[in-house]
């Protein structure tokens, strides 16, 4: 989202979204997108914000940091229970799916 | 035009307002007409109708009480109005406002020729949504052009930090009791960025409540000597009442400098019948043991603000005392002592506020001074760049208008010692490039536009000057945004914390027809603040009305509903609802108003808390729940307090039935968490169930930053459990089902599932034609292998399948699921 690196500093990563909300403000240039592993994604002002607000605080930039290798790819190759795994069905309504 | 910026910050506090003023160097606080740095928030319309604002006003609160008003901003936002009958007039609170906002702006005026135009308001960081919105209006009525409202404790904040020269890493707490509320804020400066990590409080809970402790004191010291008891409840007793407390504050503020003071009154108070002079001793000891447990309530919060943010007491650097009861000696001794930290010295605490809001005006870019007028002299420019930046090498961009661009631009800074390389301007006009500031000081900059051949192109504007200093974060969001949904729950917008401004769209369905042209047909979209996953927990703070007169054609239940709610930097809202099935918006956002407190309702509500009061407790007596019973005995305290604010009420004061609202919120909240208590069991069976369901479905179907992810979240689900935290584990378990959902969602066959699932309930679906029409739609795309169709007909089944009539209720009656 900010295109900076994992040891960025804090005034480094401050620097950058300052020019990227200066940039989506004005029009400027191509930073309205940012590359990711899934292609392309649309780059907002909001977005910018949220993404340095989580790198300010040390606790989620941490977590950052040791996700920051391991973006999320397609779906993995492990085998999908069945449909007619014990406990499965029921499992859906237990975490929170469906609609009521 | 002035030469020099003139940035505006006005504190608009309960019992008195000021102004500052910052040019980029310095901050002033501006006095008014007789010569005081602080104007009393009083104002009076006499017979003829003319207005009285400040210290002129103040002086007949005394003789003509019922024409002069003071401490509306607790009244902010309810659509409340005062009345002066003399006049024959009401004036609502965000009118009264305006007039002190008119004299704050005429006294800059006055010493420095200039009709601020911009500015930043304060305001308290607890203030619900419409309070804010009541304080842009007050700003509108009073003539501003564009203001921008800013967090109280962050603009003390930024005053105390303007003048520190550490440039380490610190924690801070800003300490600000007002006139009518207590902010407690935490904060951490690093890298010369002052960052709000957190923030606490109590919107009623200041200077106010420690007069009135006062003078129940003097009241009951007065029944001792003549038999006559002051009461508030009783209306006939208000003037007494409104006499002796005033007396009270002076006598407060005459303990901040000596041991003891005299409690005299002019004249004799009048009631019914009788005559009472009053000539009473007080002494700072006396005081202090009446405030101390205001004093310790306020410290609770801090403590609470701390323990939340892993710091205890003696891990502040400083604490920031704000607002005119700080200045007592006893609550400086106390404040310091309990969270074992210095006060920050050298300080105003009155005008703090203001000064720090004319340095935030300042890193807004909000120059108070008129727009110029005159035409561009060169090639227009939009520039972006920060007015104060604690970086010294920040970026500008910006962008040329119209046709025919300078080929290259660069800045060179005023002082002659530098210079940026020359900038390409892109086929857009667009340009970046960095510039370099001198150390605590104000950088001019010229831009230099060069054309292709070299020849110089005169550009608008020619300079820009940045302020090199603290700059702060951008503000975090102080409480939870949400929609409530017809199931009680809320779909959470903003998570408390959230970087303002912000904005954020979700999709819902309509959970009733809304009939073109009937004028009883309204959709509602609750939009609530708080903490709770219940919506009725929450208070309601506006509501998207569609209604029937206004849509083109009827729109069916199951409808599609798009709602976008945007927050400005002081947390202001807007909200628009985009139906596309008929491709319309709407965007009256009704009912923006602290809801009604009326005595009866406060009564009815009151009785209802105790009688649930006695259900839980003898609950948990029952089970020996001791932790519970601990809590529910500050609910009585609590119960005690809305008692003597209802009877208040009853009197005629409506600032006290909207304190005691809010206590009635807070004890409904303690109350349900101590209904979720009673069912720990069960809550933690769930949590161990979700985290064994959670771990499967993350192992087999999640990603490797999934997986890390669940390893963190358990470990922290397993520490409330071991800790019997119901509120985090109430967290931890919607993070566990969140990872487990999207984990989950990448099964093939998921939505086979709930096909299944949904089908198993039809029998309960409106339209049940329709619904089977659905499962048999879904059926088939699943043996098509359609994942898409399948998803489609899932969906649809769910608008199908009914909502419950009584959780739709508690949800203020949502519209949308």
């Amino acid at each position: 989202m900010l295109g900076v690196a994992v040891t960025a500093t804090t005034r480094e990563i401050e620097r950058e979204a300052q020019k990227l909300l200066a940039m989506l403000a004005l029009g400027v240039g191509d930073a309205g997108t940012y590359p990711s592993a899934a292609g392309p994604r649309p780059r907002t002002a909001e977005a910018v914000r949220a993404a340095a607000a989580q790198l300010r605080d040390p606790r989620q930039r941490l977590l950052a940091e040791l996700t920051a290798g391991a973006q999320p790819t397609a779906a993995p190759a492990s085998a999908a229970p069945t449909a007619a795994a014990p406990g499965w069905a029921d499992a859906l309504r237990r975490t929170g799916w469906g609609p009521r | 035009m002035a030469q020099q910026p003139l940035y505006a910050g006005f504190d608009l506090g309960t019992t008195n307002s000021a102004v500052a003023v910052f040019d980029g160097q310095h901050t002033q606080v501006i006095r008014n007409a007789a010569g005081g740095a602080v104007t009393p928030s009083v104002v009076r319309i006499d017979r003829a109708g003319r207005v009285t604002v400040g210290q002129r006003a103040r002086r007949f609160l005394e003789d003509d009480p019922d024409n002069t008003a003071t401490e509306w901003k607790r009244l902010m936002g309810t659509g409340k109005a005062v009345a002066f009958p003399a006049a024959g007039v009401s004036k609502r609170p965000e009118e009264l406002s305006a007039e002190i906002l008119k004299a704050l702006r005429a006294d800059v005026a006055d010493q420095l020729g200039t009709a601020v135009e911009r500015a930043v308001i304060s305001v308290p960081a607890l203030f619900e949504l419409p309070q804010s919105a009541a304080t842009s209006e007050a700003a509108r009525l009073a003539g501003f052009a564009r203001v921008e409202l800013l967090q109280e404790p962050i603009a003390s904040a930024l005053a105390a930090g303007w003048r520190a020269d550490d440039d380490g890493t610190a924690s801070w707490l800003v300490y600000d009791l007002g006139g009518g509320t207590f902010d407690a804020s935490l904060l951490e400066t690093r890298d010369g960025l002052l960052r709000v990590v957190a923030h606490d409080g109590d919107n009623f809970l200041g200077g106010r409540d420690f007069d009135w402790a006062i003078t129940e004191h003097l009241a009951a010291e007065l029944a001792r000597q003549t038999g006559v008891q002051l009461e508030r409840k009783d209306p006939s007793h208000a003037g007494a009442l409104r006499l002796l407390r005033l007396a009270a504050e002076d006598a407060k503020i005459e303990l901040s400098r000596s041991p003891t003071a005299q409690v005299t009154l002019a004249r004799p108070l009048v009631v019914g019948d009788r005559e009472l002079d009053v000539d009473l001793a007080l002494s700072r000891a006396t005081v202090e043991a009446l405030t101390a447990p205001l004093i310790e309530r306020s410290l609770a919060v801090c403590l609470r603000l701390l323990a939340g943010n892993g710091l205890g007491p003696g891990r502040l650097a400083r604490v920031v005392l704000v607002g005119g009861p700080t200045l007592s000696p006893g609550l400086r001794a106390q404040v310091q002592a309990r969270l074992e930290a210095t006060a920050a010295d050298g300080l105003d605490p009155m005008t703090l506020v203001a000064q720090g809001a004319a340095l935030y005006a300042a890193t807004a870019g909000l120059d108070g001074r008129a727009a110029p007028t005159a035409a561009p002299q060169g090639k227009k420019v939009w520039l972006q760049y920060p007015p104060v930046s604690s970086d010294l090498t920040p970026h500008v961009v910006g962008r040329v208008v119209g046709a025919d661009p300078p080929a290259r631009l660069r800045l060179e800074r005023a002082d002659g010692g530098w210079q940026s390389p020359d900038a390409a301007i892109g086929p857009d006009g667009g340009f970046v490039t960095m510039v370099s500031l001198v150390p605590r000081a104000a950088s001019t900059f010229r831009l230099v536009a060069t054309a292709a051949d070299g020849a110089a192109i005169a550009v608008d504007p020619a300079t820009i000057t940045i302020v090199a200093g603290l700059t702060i974060a951008d503000p975090p969001l102080s409480r939870t945004i949400g929609v409530a949904l017809a199931s009680d729950h809320v779909q959470v917008y903003f998570e408390r914390g959230a970087p303002l401004p912000t904005r954020r769209s979700f999709t819902h369905t309509t959970v009733e027809t809304i009939a073109a042209g009937n004028p009883d047909s309204v959709l509602r979209i609750p939009i609530v603040q708080g903490e709770f996953e219940q919506a009725h927990l929450c208070r309601l703070v506006g509501t998207l009305e569609v209604r029937g007169v206004d849509v083109k054609t009827t729109v069916p239940t199951g409808a599609t509903v798009e709602v976008t709610i945007e927050l400005d930097r002081a947390g202001c809202l807007a909200a628009r609802a985009h139906v596309p099935a008929i491709d319309q918006v709407f965007e009256q956002v009704a009912h923006l108003l602290v809801p009604d407190a009326a005595p009866a309702a406060l009564d009815a509500a009151l009785a209802d808390q105790r009688r649930h009061l006695m259900q839980v407790r003898t609950d948990a007596f029952r089970h020996g729940l001791r932790e519970l019973i601990d809590k529910l005995g500050a609910v009585e305290g609590l119960l005690a307090s809305a008692e003597r604010d209802i009877d208040a009420a009853h009197g005629g004061d409506a600032d006290a039935g909207q304190k005691a609202r809010r206590t009635l919120i807070e004890i409904d909240a303690v109350l349900a968490e101590a209904d979720l208590a009673r069912s720990w069991p069960e809550l933690d069976g769930e949590a161990h169930e979700a985290a064994i369901i959670a771990t499967g479905a993350v192992a087999a179907f999640g990603s490797d930053a999934e997986r890390k992810l669940l390893d963190e979240v358990l470990a922290a689900l397993a520490r409330a459990r071991r800790e019997r935290d119901l509120a985090e584990l109430g967290r931890q378990l919607r993070l566990v089902r969140r990872l487990s959902s999207a984990a989950w969602n990448r099964n093939p066959d998921a939505w086979t599932y709930h096909l299944e699932d949904a089908a198993s309930a039809i029998h309960e679906a409106r339209d049940l034609p329709a619904a089977r029409k659905l499962v048999d739609a879904g059926r088939v795309a699943v043996a098509a292998g359609d994942t898409d169709a399948v998803r489609r007909a899932v969906k649809q089944l769910w608008a199908l399948l009914p909502v419950d009539a009584a959780a739709r209720k508690k949800g203020f009656d949502s519209g949308v699921r």
